[in-house]
């Protein structure tokens, strides 16, 4: 098994680095003038021109990407004109293998700003996992054996109207009515543990994560409701039953059991995918994770931190499908051994 | 909701982002609107904390970088002092005249404007103890020419500065120095600044841009540097570091020395602590607005940048109007003619005679989002007066019957056929059919032409088949010289593929002759002559025809006090004069 | 009530009394199993034979009790050593099953949690009722897949089910219900998803244990080679209700109801005549929302027209004791069942048989 994961985390890496040549690809074949919106509001074309130059934007995109590969591999020295690099050595910053670039726009390596802005992504998407797994399988266990009745119809029902509601019009009416009209909460900053402790990170962190776990509440609802009772129906719970176990026993050991198994590939996913940047809440909340960093380096058509970007919730979504492949060979002895 | 929400803030995010300004000014006095009563206006005392509530990330914290007009307003009372620096004053003729800051007195022109001398008052420090040398503004001034390293500030000094190939600090040869070092020279504490021709206007444009302010070698990383601030103001930063997307704590900076400083005309200081919070959300202006109308006990010592939107202006009554300000900004709207299909000067006469401005403004929202605007000069820039070819004829409700007898006249056959550009959101959409209603009872016949977010691109184009383009300008510093020339001087703007910022290819060579006596004009007053003389002959030509003022809308929580605005101030809250009651 | 006579003399072990099992669904009710009585003693075998639908799984898993908890409305009495199942409490009903009353399924690979080691599924059935250690549960689980016939049962106590083949998986299972000494067993349909040769040595541990323990054994199956083989009494079912029951050897040579000869008729015989004819039972199992009226079985019924007038098709006949004896309950409108049986259909069934005469 662990061949097998190695082989897959190869995969993924070159998986990962095509990534990145598809992005450098994608980001020059648009009709955006990149080095226009880059030079600000005096913009000749002579100064568009030394912009494009600075940014290294004139060069073919092979070049610029293999440029980017090798500060991946060996790490890169940055300004890339060597002449200024020579000349003020003081305006030379060094970025260590791996470095995946250098943002002019926001005046510092992409790693150093993935490393500022990653922990809100994770944070946000840590918080919200345990809420909407939480209530989200709680909540389709309950319609599960309740099946067909008010309970499980208001369930659905409820969940499904929630899901109807955009993000953005949640976040925003936590914000405007529960926040500043009835002023239920505190404006919620970022707070990191090393600032707040552990209560103040939590706390601060509820408004964004339950409008992240809003969103995804309604389908683990309806997921978990459908494979518990997928489950329910198998013969090995009327084997259980027969057996003389209690319905408790019934529904934990064996029903749910089997109906983890959708459930950890889904979480694994959605999780892998929001490490990412929950760009829509985190942009509503202002909280500066991976997905506002997204949404504002895409505007400013910033490469370095874009390419970066990509190739980090890249690799998160590989590492998780990876950990979801281990985690199935834990759940399944048939995957383990077969 | 959302999507409304969405349009009001995208609107309001436009005012700041695509425009962008430095100081420059309104006479909130006479055209301002402000709220009956409150205290808005009464100074407060010293101490306190003020919270600044930002809806918008700043591009940069480098002086040499910064050209967010209200991030150079409100730094120059904070973080940077310039050689000089505009008054706090709300009287136009005042407040358009700078005044001494780092520098013992304005400045000392000479060979007709070609050359200006400062000399550094005794005391000024670096938030580090360190003197603030000649050297430090001479560094400075020299960092505006590595503009491929410093990306997107005021490049005027690489037009001005007498030095051929300077590639800017970090590159030069120690020849090309040495020449830099001779046109902005030292001696002791006086720098001096040779230009390659006249620059009447130097002092305001170094007052409202900090493309002259000192900077500190030892603290210059380059690229690295584009967010670390060392302050020379009465505040600093905790951390020195600037925060993009989170803003940063204001403290006192103890090496500031207010015996240094005018500190009643230019920077009162008065709260102990700023806490400077940026919020990029698309719904943070709303939201702040929202706190400050609910005035709730961490909001009452706030302030925001954002404007109230016209959902939340309905909610200003009682106790919250005392709080309130209405004012006329900075930014003028205009409409552009397009010289290349509009060639009868009678169709163009005509447009202007019978547009329906009063009816425009009614539909982006009345009187407290915008009044209607007699030139392009923004009435806050020096030098502004109705330009007669607009302000006589009419009373901005445009006259149909006028321009039907102009087209008569003249002979051309109605209905003209004529194509509207703006740039598309409901709210314009709403205005622009009121404005094309008009002009099609005034033997037109309008097509609108609601365009994306290219807009400025496409109406650049020099073979477009628009008609007339919607257009908006705010001044780099109060001059019409940042209004006319970068706006209707044909030959920076032309190239082969565009027409730059001169939408309508306005092309007269009797106009570029006034700009060229313009910039060459040895003070300020004549300049301004000159200019009042180029607009009235645009104005002939209606190479433009102005709209509106956009107005802005401000409150404040109730323990802010000394809540006004300025022209240096860009017409935002004058955070100079800012204090938080006990 | 109908009642075995031969059972008057004593209390019976399991009396199952005018059992009914009914479904309601959107669509009407569902009479699964509609007025089933038997009889059965420990150490005895009863074969309930039937097509899927007839009521035959149904009426067992009441015996069980695994419609409690479903909107099945359960009828009737079902007296195990004199207690009325259906009037227990659930948690009473919940310390029998597994304990008194064993289950084995069909299809053992399904009827066994993937996720669980097969030692571990046995030891929670004996767990459930003993309170013993771990250890002790394997130990008595070990024992248990020796007796049951799995080689190295110490190390197979570890393996998963779907390591197991198909005939090892049954005889986990056949451990598995066995484990607490059951004094009754069901066993539904155990060998159908297994090989011929596995049939036969599946029936022969349930055989050689029962003799062991001294099990009542229910057997269901849809297959009367089963029920020849291993079954002291046979039962068939049609359309949840009972149409013949006896003895099994009485049963299948004297049947009396044309259901039964078709069930009869429909099974391969590979030591028997090469020249009969498999002639299965023409048309559809009957729907149990809503029943054919009188006979359930007269759609399908080829001897129709030997009974007078339309009786087949209004009035349900009861189940009496027929022609041949109080034992063998038959229900059935003909008249002479045994002649028609002996003159028509063993001739097309089995000719060798009929020439022997």
């Amino acid at each position: 098994m662990w061949a097998y994961a190695a082989r897959r985390v190869v995969i993924g890496i070159l998986l990962l680095l095509a990534l990145s040549l598809v992005t450098f690809i994608l980001f020059f074949a648009s009709p955006a003038d990149q080095a226009k919106l880059a030079c600000g509001k005096q913009c000749t074309q002579a100064q568009i021109a030394v912009t494009e130059k600075a940014l290294g934007y004139d060069k073919p995109v092979y070049e610029q990407w293999a440029g980017f590969a090798k500060g991946v591999v060996a790490g890169r020295d940055f300004p890339i004109d060597q002449a200024q690099r020579e000349a003020a050595p003081e305006t030379v910053t060094h970025c260590a293998a791996p470095c995946l670039g250098f943002s002019k726009y926001y005046g510092e390596t992409v790693n150093s700003l993935i490393k500022d802005y990653a922990p809100i992504s994770i944070s946000l998407a840590v918080v919200a996992v345990v809420l909407w797994l939480f209530f989200g399988v709680l909540l389709g266990i309950a319609a599960a054996v309740t099946k067909g009745s008010i309970l499980d119809r208001g369930i659905v029902g409820l969940t499904l109207l929630v899901y109807a509601f955009p993000t953005f019009f949640i976040g925003v009416f936590f914000l405007k009515y529960v926040v500043v009209k009835w002023g239920l909460l505190d404006y919620p900053y970022y707070t990191p543990i090393a600032e707040g402790g552990v209560w103040g990170w939590l706390t601060n962190l509820w408004l964004p994560s339950l409008t992240l776990a809003l969103v995804f509440l309604a389908s683990y609802v309806r997921m978990t409701r459908a494979f518990v009772l997928e489950s329910l129906g198998e013969d090995y719970i009327r084997t259980a039953k027969a057996k003389g176990l209690n319905s408790r026993a019934v529904l934990f050991k064996h029903g749910l059991r089997a109906a983890l198994t959708p459930l950890v590939t889904m979480t694994g996913i959605d999780f892998g995918t929001l490490l990412g940047g929950a760009i829509i809440t985190e942009s509503v909340f202002a909280y500066p994770g991976l997905g506002l960093l997204t949404v504002q380096s895409s505007q400013a058509w910033d490469l370095p931190t874009v390419v970066g970007i990509v190739l980090i919730a890249g690799s998160f979504v590989v590492l998780m499908n990876i950990i979801v492949d281990i985690a199935y060979a834990f759940i399944d002895p048939r995957v383990r051994l077969g | 909701m959302g999507n409304r929400l969405k349009r009001m803030v995208a609107l309001g995010a436009a005012g700041v982002l695509g425009l962008s300004l430095a100081a420059c000014g309104g006479d909130s006095n006479d055209n301002g609107n402000k709220g009956p009563g409150g205290n808005n206006g009464e100074p407060g005392e010293a101490g306190g904390t003020l919270t600044v509530l930002q809806h918008f990330p700043f591009e940069s914290s480098d002086p040499n970088r910064i050209y967010y007009g209200v991030q150079l307003a409100s730094w120059r009372r904070t973080l940077y002092r310039g050689l000089v620096a505009f008054p706090m004053s709300e009287d136009p003729a005042v407040a358009n005249t700078p005044v001494a800051d780092l520098a013992t007195d304005t400045g000392t022109s000479s060979e007709g404007g070609k050359v200006w001398s400062f000399t550094l008052k005794d005391g000024v420090k670096w938030e580090d103890g360190s003197d603030i040398t000649c050297e430090d503004v001479q560094y400075g001034a020299s960092r505006s020419f590595a503009n491929d390293v410093i990306i997107g500030g005021p490049t005027y000094l690489l037009n001005y500065v007498d030095v051929k190939d300077y590639p800017g600090p970090y590159k030069a040869t120690p020849e090309q120095q040495q020449a830099f070092d001779e046109a902005v020279s030292c001696d002791g504490k006086t720098i001096t600044f040779h230009f390659n021709k006249p620059w009447a206007d130097f002092p305001q444009a170094i007052a409202g841009l900090m493309m002259a302010d000192p900077y500190k070698e030892s603290q210059d990383k380059g690229d690295g540097s584009k967010w670390t601030i060392l302050s020379n103001g009465p505040y600093k930063i905790e951390g020195n570091k600037w925060d993009k997307n989170k803003g940063a704590t204001l403290v006192r900076n103890d090496q500031y020395d207010p015996a240094t400083d005018d500190p009643e005309q230019l920077r009162l200081a008065l709260p102990d602590q700023i806490n400077w919070e940026v919020n990029p959300s698309d719904t943070a202006g709303e939201l702040f607005n929202d706190r400050l109308i609910q005035d709730g006990p961490k909001d009452q010592a706030a302030i925001t940048w954002a404007r109230l939107n016209p959902a939340q202006l309905s909610q200003i009554s009682g106790p919250v109007e005392d709080r309130y300000l209405n004012v006329v900004s900075p930014y003028t709207d205009y409409l552009v003619l397009n010289h290349k299909t509009l060639t009868d000067p009678a169709v163009r006469k005509a447009l202007a005679v019978s547009l329906n401005a009063n009816g425009y403004i009614k539909a982006t929202g009345g009187s407290t989002v915008a009044e209607p605007a007699e030139t392009i000069i923004n009435p806050g820039v020096s030098g502004s007066q109705d330009n007669p070819a607009f302000a006589e004829d009419n009373d901005n409700n445009g006259d149909p019957e006028a321009a039907k007898a102009i087209l008569e006249e003249a002979g051309v056959k109605m209905p003209v056929k004529i194509k509207l550009a703006y740039q598309k959101s409901p709210t314009q959409d709403k205005a622009m059919a009121i404005i094309q209603q008009t002009w099609n009872e005034s033997g037109f016949e309008v097509t609108l032409d609601g365009q994306g977010d290219t807009y400025y691109d496409v109406i650049a184009q020099p073979d477009k088949d628009i008609d007339v383009m919607w257009a908006g300008w705010g001044a780099d510093w109060p001059s019409a010289m940042t209004v006319l020339p970068p706006l209707f001087d044909s030959r920076p703007n032309f190239s082969s593929t565009t027409c730059g910022n001169d939408y309508g290819c306005y092309e007269s060579d009797e106009v570029n002759k006034l700009f060229d006596d313009a910039a060459n004009a040895a003070d300020v007053d004549t300049q301004v002559g000159i200019l009042q003389e180029i607009d009235a002959k645009l104005g002939e030509d209606y190479a433009y025809i102005p709209l509106d003022n956009q107005k802005f809308n401000w409150l404040r929580g109730s323990k802010v006090t000394g809540f006004t605005t300025t022209p240096a101030s860009s017409q935002y809250p004058e955070i100079g004069l800012i204090g938080v009651a006990k | 009530m109908e009642q075995n006579a031969h059972m008057d003399e004593k209390q019976p072990f399991l009396k199952v009394e005018n059992l009914k099992v009914h479904f309601p669904t959107q669509d009407g009710l569902v009479k699964a199993t509609d007025g089933l009585s038997y009889a059965l003693d420990r150490g005895q075998t009863l074969g309930i034979v039937g097509e899927s639908g007839s009521g035959k799984s149904v009426s067992s898993s009441a015996i069980l009790g695994l419609h409690r908890g479903t909107n099945a409305k359960v009828e009737g009495r079902i007296l195990l050593d004199g207690v009325d199942l259906l009037a227990l409490n659930n948690a009473e009903m919940r310390k029998l099953r597994g304990k008194e009353i064993a289950m084995i399924f069909q299809d053992p690979l399904s009827a066994m949690h993937p996720y669980y080691t097969v030692g571990n599924q046995i030891a929670e059935a004996y767990r459930v009722h003993h309170k013993v250690s771990k250890k002790a549960a394997r130990t008595r689980v070990i024992d248990m897949l020796e007796l049951v016939g799995i080689p190295q049962p110490d190390v197979r106590f570890d393996s998963y089910p779907h390591q197991f083949s198909g005939g090892m998986r049954q005889r986990a299972m056949i451990a598995m219900a066995l484990i607490n000494d059951p004094s009754l067993l069901i066993a539904d349909e155990p060998t159908t998803a297994l090989d011929v040769t596995v049939q036969a040595q599946i029936l022969d541990l349930l055989q050689n244990l029962q003799r062991e323990f001294n099990t009542a054994i229910i057997i269901i199956t849809h297959d009367l080679g089963v029920v020849a083989e291993m079954a002291d009494e046979a039962l068939v079912m049609y359309a949840g209700r009972a149409v013949e029951h006896g003895r099994v050897k009485e049963v299948l040579t004297h049947p009396q109801m044309p259901y039964t000869w078709g069930l009869l008729s429909s099974v391969p015989d590979i030591t028997g005549d090469p020249n009969a004819r498999m002639v299965p039972v023409p048309g559809n199992p009957p729907s149990l929302l809503s029943p054919p009226t009188g006979c359930a079985f007269h759609p399908r019924c080829v001897h129709r027209d030997k009974v007078p007038g339309d009786l087949c098709t209004t009035e349900l006949p009861d189940l009496v004791p027929g022609p041949r004896g109080g034992l063998h309950l038959k229900r059935c409108h003909l008249a002479d069942p045994e002649s028609i049986y002996q003159n028509e259909v063993i001739p097309e069934i089995a000719p060798d048989l009929a020439e022997e005469r």
